[in-house]
């Protein structure tokens, strides 16, 4: 699938601010209302929180990919982002996640959507892409860093 | 022409019976292939058995025998069976696994080419040999009986291997390819003698020849090519219209051209059915193409074959049947000698050339078609027609016993370390508690992959084997009882670990929404209360 017409430059925050993975979560889905993406912001965040509270969304090695599903969305929606302190995810190594990678799709409506974070598990998997990712100056070069 | 309709309407209906009826007992009760039942059916209601039998309100036979002709078969039954035919090679094309074959070509190419040529030149030798009608290796007698020697049916040998868990074996992997490349040098190689069959018996005009070959390769190379490199554009394009109806019509609809334009350069049909499959074969939508025309195939194709068994004549076998045993030994002794040999180059020891020989044995429906043309082209006479069908039958019923007996005992490797599977796949498993969660997981996962817009399709229906297929990216699903396991390339771990992940956590939700449904039991008894509730 094209990374870059799902995720362009502008969807980039580069740091996300909150300190807990609640407030991680309200950041992000506020980014994406933000930008226009969203129809219905509380019922996208209610998605992305339930889908929270099942089971942890923290994939190890400092990376965390909440996400949803909503009818109030009608394609992938989807941000990245970067916390400099770390946020506890309870991933299954323990680390803390600094590299944050939200997807927000369609409840019933077949697409790519779980391949979108598949490709970027992929991409994150590489440690020299991970650290070029929190080293970056700004959110270009952090795109830079993600899908080059 | 209502009578003919009539009469067509009539000998299809028989033939279906008859070979839907004889397949299944072969196939069930005598445990041989189910082809063999299909001839078989051919033979006893056709026009030299029950078939000449006056049927007093038609006011003719049902199958009646037309003088001074070689094919006691009407234009219209026989056209039924080449459409069959189309069919059937079509979906042998979309069945050929050009991966596996690229991946062992080195091999693969060795073993297939060598079986090709080894088992022509026996096969047109003993022609020449004990024929006396035939008394040069260019008679297009000698050059059909050759090229049917060629042809190998993989399916019953792949059958085999994947029962006993050895498909991916270095022995198996080696067949897999070498059958890729045979199909493909086989269905060339019809080209080639069906065009100098249709040039005339006489002199050897190398000339003519030549330009007939280079027809041949021609047409076969520049559609191969342009059909691998215009497919999964034109797949996409069909995708977009959102009908798997479509794709799957227009891409039968194309076979059907290609046939008549292979026919229209003075080549045969099916090969324009088999590029266009073998174009396809590599598109994610192979297996639902296979899948719907499977629908179509399993009624029309056993008509191919009982048509085809309606043409052997008892008396011209009774004729030659000494010459059919040899000539079906040699054919035998062809793969053996020609694929074996080979495989001893590339590290197998004598134990793994003969597994790769036996396994490369089995003869299915390209015999059959290549005997059908040359008796339709007056080529081959009712006598060679009768010896391809016997080597058709010794080939089935020799060939699985074989090679269950080759693959016992222990590596037909050299170096048994040195695995000839180098393919690299990861592999992710799910063990359940029980088979009906592992039954209900499948279920959801397969779902769960179609929301992501891939093609899932059931391999095998006696076994819950499925492929999944997006674009270049392919996923095998196993449940073996309570264990699911998901083989695929290492790029697509991430994907496929994803989706399990989320299952298990629909899973988990779906548990929790159980718990407080109350009691099952309870539930249970206030359903059964009313069932069988009083009336009065």
């Amino acid at each position: 699938m094209n990374l870059r017409k799902a995720l362009t430059v502008d969807d980039v925050i580069p740091e996300v601010s909150a300190v807990t993975v609640e407030g991680i979560i309200r950041e992000m889905v506020a980014f994406l209302d933000g930008r226009g993406k969203l129809r219905d912001a509380q019922a996208a965040l209610q998605s992305v929180l339930e889908r929270e509270k099942k089971m942890s969304t923290g994939v190890g090695h400092g990376v965390a990919i909440p996400h949803g599903k909503t009818d109030t969305v009608d394609e992938l929606v989807t941000c990245v982002g970067r916390s400099a302190q770390g946020v506890d995810f309870a991933g299954p190594d323990g680390e803390r996640v600094h590299i944050l990678v939200m997807t927000i799709s369609p409840a019933n409506r077949t697409g790519p959507h779980i391949q979108f974070i598949s490709e970027i598990a992929r991409l994150l998997k590489e440690g020299d892409r991970r650290r070029a990712y929190l080293a970056a100056e700004d959110a270009a070069g952090m795109y830079r860093a993600l899908l080059q | 022409m209502t009578h003919l309709m009539t009469v067509l309407v009539l000998q299809v209906a028989v033939l279906t019976l008859a070979a839907q009826g004889m397949g299944f007992f072969f196939e069930k009760k005598l445990r041989q292939p189910r082809v063999l039942g299909e001839l078989a059916a051919g033979m006893i209601v056709g026009p030299y058995a029950l078939g000449r039998i006056h049927i007093a309100f038609l006011h003719q036979p049902l199958f009646p025998v037309f003088p001074g002709e070689t094919m006691h078969v009407t234009p219209e039954l026989y056209a039924v069976a080449v459409l069959a035919s189309i069919i059937l090679l079509f979906l042998s094309g979309l069945e050929t696994d050009l991966p596996t074959f690229l991946r062992f070509s080195g091999v693969g190419s060795a073993v297939g080419l060598s079986g090709v040529v080894v088992s022509f030149l026996f096969g047109n030798l003993i022609t020449v040999l004990l024929v006396p009608s035939v008394t040069s290796m260019m008679d297009p007698a000698a050059l059909f009986l050759g090229t049917l020697s060629t042809a190998t049916s993989v399916g019953i040998t792949a059958r085999i291997l994947s029962e006993r868990r050895r498909m991916s074996s270095p022995e198996g992997v080696t067949i897999l390819a070498a059958a890729v490349l045979d199909d493909v040098i086989g269905i060339v190689l019809i080209a080639i003698v069906v065009a100098i069959g249709r040039l005339g018996g006489g002199g050897i005009d190398w000339g003519r020849i030549g330009v007939v070959a280079a027809k041949a390769f021609g047409f076969w190379i520049v559609a191969t090519a342009a059909g691998i490199a215009f497919a999964p554009r034109l797949v996409r394009g069909l995708k977009r219209l959102h009908s798997v109806d479509v794709i799957v019509g227009t891409s039968f609809g194309l076979a059907l051209l290609l046939a008549g334009l292979a026919e229209t350069v003075g080549l045969a049909m099916i090969i324009g059915a088999y590029v266009t499959g073998l174009a396809l074969s590599h598109t994610d939508v192979a297996d639902e193409i296979r899948e719907r025309m499977h629908g179509l195939y399993h009624y029309l194709v056993p008509l191919f074959f009982a048509v085809m068994g309606m043409m052997v004549d008892f008396a011209a076998v009774a004729r030659v049947f000494v010459f059919g045993l040899i000539f079906s030994a040699v054919a035998i002794a062809g793969k053996l000698v020609g694929c074996g040999l080979p495989a001893l180059a590339f590290g197998f020891n004598r134990r793994g050339a003969l597994r790769i020989g036996a396994g490369m044995l089995p003869r299915g429906e390209v015999t059959l078609i290549v005997a059908g043309i040359g008796l339709s082209a007056g080529i081959i006479g009712p006598e060679l027609f009768g010896v391809s069908v016997m080597t058709l039958l010794v080939g089935s019923i020799v060939a699985p016993p074989a090679l269950i007996a080759a693959f016992r005992g222990g590596s037909g490797y050299r170096n048994a370390d040195d695995k000839a599977d180098a393919a690299q796949s990861t592999e992710v498993h799910l063990d359940l508690p029980t088979v009906s969660a592992a039954d209900f997981i499948r279920a959801r996962i397969i779902e769960a992959f179609r929301s992501e817009e891939f093609f899932v399709n059931r391999v095998d229906i006696n076994s819950p084997i499925y492929r999944i297929r997006q674009d270049e990216k392919s996923i095998t699903l196993v449940q073996r009882g309570s264990d699911i396991s998901l083989v695929t390339a290492p790029e697509n771990e991430q994907l496929v670990r994803l989706i399990l992940v989320e299952e298990i956590v629909e899973l988990k939700e779906l548990f929790e929404g159980l718990q407080r449904f109350g009691d099952p039991g309870e539930l249970g008894g206030s359903l059964l209360d009313g069932l069988l509730g009083d009336d009065e």
